[in-house]
């Protein structure tokens, strides 16, 4: 934060513009947009052959994609945490994280309702939903839920970019012509007087507010998807809390892995600073014990009774078949960051940004966990089936579509930061104001 | 240096075009290879199925090897005959399905044939077609049934299914045939009646089991259908045998909540309480979202006030 006194007004201005892809941006981009090409090949050959060209059958009915979208609802209600909940607490060294978790936060949500249909396999019955849905239904809870917290984190993201387009508009030059109208048409109409910038302030602080209980809804309801659902390791009164604490802890793992990025190649140093990554992984020693509280609860009590249908769902989790998965979900995702990040040394960029990896890597093996081990495990015997539908492994066009999304997500970021400037750079100028003033 | 550059360079233009060009001769010689390769084989099958009424049928089915994996093939025309290739004992002439698949049933022209001996022969002669060449497969089977008798002395409920094939004259017992003994779930599979997926048949053709699914629903009555089905077997074929028990639990079917407003019916009938909520909420939600979209356009105005001032 010294550094950033030292600092003229032009200076962050000019360090927090967006910048054009150097070589690892063209090269990073070209990667992705191969993976999303991969990925869209594989889903149009699902549309033409249908779902029999995943390996879900019977059994496996939700397979890779449904974890896919838990793993991204969980990672989009960072947007609440680091944006509304900290605004809220007025946590200022937050500032220029908020927008990284917006952005997170609106990408994941597109990928996860998008992912949603493509494991409806018929995505033109997509309409159905709204034309012969039930209320009654936890999915139509979420289809209704998803899309508010969509429209919401869109909001969140808009409303305060409209000072930093103001300054946007002043570097014709710099962005070019395209970017230019683009800016132009979001937002020409800012001319940050006194009653703009009065209603910008409550229309920021009652969405803050509003976006709270819709992201604790988005994955409550998310978890009451399994929990309604009588299966093994699903029949649980515990899912929520669970969901929630483990996409608070994914989300900031994700957020100090996208903080390091843009720090080391934007060269952000002065305002993403040392102090950031100590609060932040302070932040996830904190969220993963939560979630190491919340796992504890899960599995102790069932497998402390050992009843006979769960049993056998549990022993696969625990010496099975899921087992190395299960204990590298457990120790990566959450013992190595309780004790790695306890220490300084620990919460410097570089091992934050390793152990952050590690989180978010976890993370999405633990939502696959959730839901591919309880669907081989109904409490009623499998037979009369194929030998195939016993096991499920995704099929490559699974795989592709899967981390086709997971790309498609990553674009958004990546394109987002390339048109608008990471880190707000109107509040960091009048952060950097008020701090002079004292 | 120079010269070592010169050669570095040399080498890997020879490269560059060497392998676009060998790699060419190779796509190349495999679709020569292709060419001449023989049609697939097709993989043509017989099999015999015989159930509780004493009806029978004959599946036929057509699959191939194609891209490494066991594809069905529609449309191959079969004839299938009963012992020999003649008009008269011909059963039929057929065309597989989408799944390659057709079903035979035996004519009454055949039936005294069919009664005459124990073993019979059915014999497919699949039609040669652009892709496939003439197949001929035979199935031998001998006539055979499963008796099942169930008792119960209060403790202990035992199910015997003894297995018995037709020597000519009379019934014999089969030792050593594997079968599945269970409860007829809805929807058509079997629930094993014990612990053991299946069963096999002692030296006088019996296999035991016991009974230990004490709590299943039956119908209204009680009543559950008990089955033994011996699959694929090579002598036997696929036959089953089925019989109504009374020892399932009797199913009481609640009708007092039909036509009810709850969580499980129709979107008709959504119960008062979760509209009123479920609205509520999204309604609360959307309108603060309309609002702030409504302050957004209020800047909007604002910001164009300003630009005409000035």
């Amino acid at each position: 934060m010294e550094k950033l006194s030292s600092l003229t007004p032009e200076q962050i201005t000019q360090d927090l513009l967006p910048k054009k892809f150097g070589k690892w941006g063209k090269i990073w981009t070209a990667i992705l947009i191969a993976i999303c090409l991969i990925g869209a090949y594989a889903y149009y050959r699902q549309i033409r052959y249908g779902l029999v060209v995943t390996n879900m059958r019977d059994y496996v009915s939700w397979g890779i994609y449904i974890s896919n979208f838990v793993f991204f609802v969980a990672i989009s209600l960072v947007g609440s945490l680091i944006t509304a909940i900290f605004r809220l607490a007025n946590i200022e060294w937050a500032t220029p994280l908020t927008r990284i978790a917006e952005i997170i936060a609106v990408s994941a949500i597109v990928f996860a309702s998008l992912i949603i249909i493509v494991d409806m396999g018929r995505p033109e019955r997509f309409m159905y939903l709204f034309l012969y849905g039930r209320i009654q239904s936890p999915i139509m809870w979420d289809v209704i839920v998803i899309m508010t917290y969509f429209c919401i984190s869109l909001l969140l993201l808009y409303m305060p970019l409209l000072p930093d387009l103001k300054i946007l508009l002043k570097f014709k030059e710099k962005s070019g012509n395209a970017l230019h109208k683009l800016y132009r048409f979001q937002g020409s109409f800012w001319q940050g007087t006194k009653a703009q910038f009065k209603i910008s302030e409550k229309a920021i602080t009652i969405l803050c507010v509003a976006i709270i209980p819709v992201a604790f809804s988005i994955h409550t309801v998310t978890s009451w998807l399994f929990a309604t659902t009588y299966r093994p390791g699903w029949d649980s009164t515990n899912f929520g809390a669970y969901f929630i604490s483990g996409a608070f802890l994914v989300g900031a793992g994700g957020v100090v892995v996208a903080m390091y990025i843009f720090r080391k190649f934007y060269h952000l140093e002065k305002y993403i600073t040392e102090l950031h990554f100590d609060k932040m992984g302070k932040l996830l020693v904190m969220l993963s014990l939560l979630y190491l509280y919340f796992n504890i609860n899960e599995f102790m009590t069932p497998a402390f009774k050992m009843k006979k249908s769960e049993a056998g769902h549990l022993n696969e989790l625990f010496s099975g078949t899921y087992a190395p998965m299960f204990w590298f979900a457990i120790i990566g995702g959450l013992i190595v960051p309780i004790i790695g990040l306890l220490f300084k040394k620990g919460r410097k960029p570089l091992p934050m940004f390793v152990i952050a990896i590690l989180v978010v890597v976890c993370a999405w093996f633990k939502r696959y966990l959730i839901v591919t081990p309880t669907l081989l495990h109904p409490f009623m015997p499998m037979q009369e089936v194929p030998a195939s539908y016993h096991h499920y492994f995704p099929s490559w066009e699974e795989w592709a579509i899967a981390m086709g999304s997971l790309a498609g997500a990553l674009l958004i970021i990546t394109f987002f930061a390339r048109i608008y400037p990471i880190i707000p750079i109107q509040e960091t100028l009048t952060e950097k104001n008020e701090a002079e003033k004292l | 240096m120079k010269q070592k550059n010169y050669k570095a360079n040399l080498f890997a233009t020879i490269l560059f075009f060497t392998i676009p060009i060998v790699s060419f001769c190779q796509s190349d010689s495999t679709t020569t290879e292709k060419t001449e390769e023989e049609k697939p084989t097709l993989s043509l099958n017989v099999s015999y199925h015989a159930n509780t009424n004493n009806s029978m049928y004959l599946l036929v089915d057509t699959k191939a090897k194609i891209d490494g994996k066991f594809t069905p093939i529609k449309a191959i025309k079969v004839n299938l005959y009963l012992d020999e290739n003649t008009d008269s004992t011909i059963i039929g002439k057929f065309i597989t399905d989408k799944n390659g698949q057709a079903k035979a049933i035996l004519p009454i022209s055949l039936q005294h044939k069919w009664k005459s001996k124990a073993t019979h022969t059915f014999l497919a002669i699949s039609e040669a077609t652009k892709n496939f060449e003439e197949t001929t497969t035979e199935t031998i089977i001998t006539k055979s049934k499963i008796e099942i008798d169930t008792t119960n002395d209060g403790e202990t409920k035992t199910v015997t299914a003894k297995v018995l094939t037709f020597n000519g004259t009379n019934w014999v017992a089969k030792p050593e045939v594997e079968l599945k003994i269970g409860i007829v779930r809805a929807g058509g599979g079997i629930l094993s009646v014990g612990e053991e997926e299946t069963f096999t048949t002692d030296e006088t053709g019996v296999a035991t089991a016991t009974f230990n699914k004490d709590s299943l629903p039956g119908d209204a009555k009680g009543y559950l259908t008990l089955i033994a089905k011996i699959d694929q077997h090579d002598e036997i074929g696929n036959i089953t045998q089925e019989k109504i028990i009374p020892w399932g639990k009797p199913s009481k079917i609640d009708n007092s909540f039909f036509d009810k407003r709850s969580l499980w019916s129709t979107r008709f009938r959504t119960p008062i309480w979760l509209l009123f909520m479920a609205y509520s909420i999204i309604i609360g939600v959307w309108g603060t979202i309309i609002y702030l979209i409504m302050q957004i356009i209020k800047i909007k105005k604002l910001g164009k006030i300003n630009t005409n001032t000035f």
